[in-house]
């Protein structure tokens, strides 16, 4: 029988997505799910607007939440624009090599912790060797123009269920939207009878 | 884009911001000085009936600012969240799948599957908004939160509201729309966008999800639970 399936959308431009990170990989060894990275493009880059306030108050917001996840946060390099859409593209070659995880870890920390620009090939190569990634490999995905259908199929999916931001997951139809609901999602897979063991 | 403009904008800018915000010796010192004058702290809690999340934290929060010497300032508002947001009428239903998350953390069961329209309840806000601070206007808030979202479905009936009212002040209540127009502004000047939002001494937070550092930084300021 095939494991359910749990998507999770995720945006590299986004810090709540880089807090949820290790909590939403790891769901995967807590249930019998299928948890599928689905990289989109950011909001910005959606044509929806942030304002100000809301810019201000996340990364106030988030570098208190990361003090009490016990992750690092502020050495950031906003990726909005070219570093974002390679670093997608690198993620889809992940995913590909059974390596988005390690991915997608090393990718977050390197943006919101260590001020890693990944538009430069010296910053996205840091990202890719520390994920275990070949280079030639992520080089060539980033002008592939199939992987670069995957993330626009990924961002048009986000919209096509009536969301908005992220990160979202999706089990059964049912959504839960920020990293402040994996423990939401965590006891519906219980109750689902998902649990490993 | 110059690159010193492009640096500034992608790492400078936010590394500022989240190193500011670590700066906590003001708030301190005037939490300090508010005790030595044997003034209470205070929680601005900026709520709208209309919503399930609000609801939640109102309920939420009065249980745990129990044993602090905080004052529980309930703020209503009506208009709010990011303006021309093409995602106002997604939030409003997800509110509601959300809210039924959110009621089952403190054992209670929303009995509404619809969001309600925020003209419904708008009543409710013009009513808190011009009544005088204290525990019978937080009792009312509380029970009128639990009617609303966890003990009715249907249309808001105002009369179920007025008796409830009379229940906590033994008076009819007056209806005030400027002064929830001052909430309204002044939650914009506090910075919140959104509701539920928590202000306690110079930071806000979504009072739905950040108990956690809620009460760390009551702690923080010395508003400690006795």
């Amino acid at each position: 029988m095939a494991a359910a399936r749990v998507d999770y959308f995720y945006s590299f431009r986004s810090p709540y997505s880089y807090l949820s990170a290790p909590r939403g990989f790891a769901l995967a060894d807590d249930f019998e799910i299928d948890l599928c990275f689905r990289g989109v493009l950011p909001m910005m880059m959606r044509g929806e607007s942030v304002p100000v306030a809301k810019r201000l108050h996340t990364m106030r917001d988030v570098k208190r939440e990361a003090d009490r996840l016990g992750m690092p946060f502020g050495r950031i390099h906003d990726p909005l624009g070219e570093g974002a859409t390679r670093t997608l593209a690198v993620s889809e070659h992940a995913i590909d090599v059974g390596r988005a995880r390690e991915f997608v870890l090393a990718a977050g920390q390197a943006i919101w912790a260590e001020a890693t620009d990944p538009a430069t090939d010296e910053g996205l190569r840091r990202i890719c060797d520390s994920a275990g990634l070949d280079w030639e490999g992520c080089r060539a995905a980033i002008s592939d123009p199939q992987i670069a259908a995957r993330v626009d199929a990924n961002t048009d999916e986000l919209v096509e269920i009536g969301h908005w931001g992220v990160p979202v997951f999706v089990f059964g139809g049912e959504q839960f939207w920020g990293q402040d609901r994996i423990d939401d999602l965590t006891l519906t897979l219980r109750e689902a009878g998902l649990s490993r063991g | 884009m110059s690159k010193l403009r492009d640096r500034a904008e992608r790492e400078i800018g936010p590394r500022v911001i989240v190193a500011a915000s670590t700066i906590t010796a003001p708030a301190r010192t005037a939490a300090a000085a508010r005790r030595a004058t044997g003034r209470s702290g205070r929680l601005e809690l900026y709520f709208g009936f209309d919503d399930p999340a609000s609801a939640f934290a109102v309920i939420d929060l009065e249980q745990r600012l129990q044993g602090r010497k905080v004052i529980f300032d309930l703020l209503p508002v009506v208009e709010r969240g990011i303006k021309d947001d093409p995602a106002l009428e997604r939030k409003r239903i997800y509110g509601v799948t959300d809210g039924r998350r959110l009621g089952r953390r403190i054992g209670l069961t929303l009995s509404r599957s619809e969001p309600i329209d925020r003209q419904q309840t708008a009543f409710l806000a013009d009513w808190v908004a011009a009544a005088p601070r204290g525990s019978a206007l937080t009792r009312f808030c509380a029970a009128a939160c639990r009617r609303l979202w966890f003990e009715s479905d249907g249309p808001v009936e105002a009369e179920r509201y007025e008796e409830l009212w009379r229940e906590c002040f033994g008076s009819a209540p007056i209806a005030d729309q400027a002064a929830v127009r001052a909430n309204q502004k002044k939650m914009a000047g506090r910075g919140p966008y959104e509701t539920p939002a928590a202000w306690i001494g110079g930071r806000w937070f979504f009072a739905q999800d950040r108990s956690a550092q809620i009460a760390d930084w009551l702690d923080q300021l010395g508003w400690t639970v006795k």
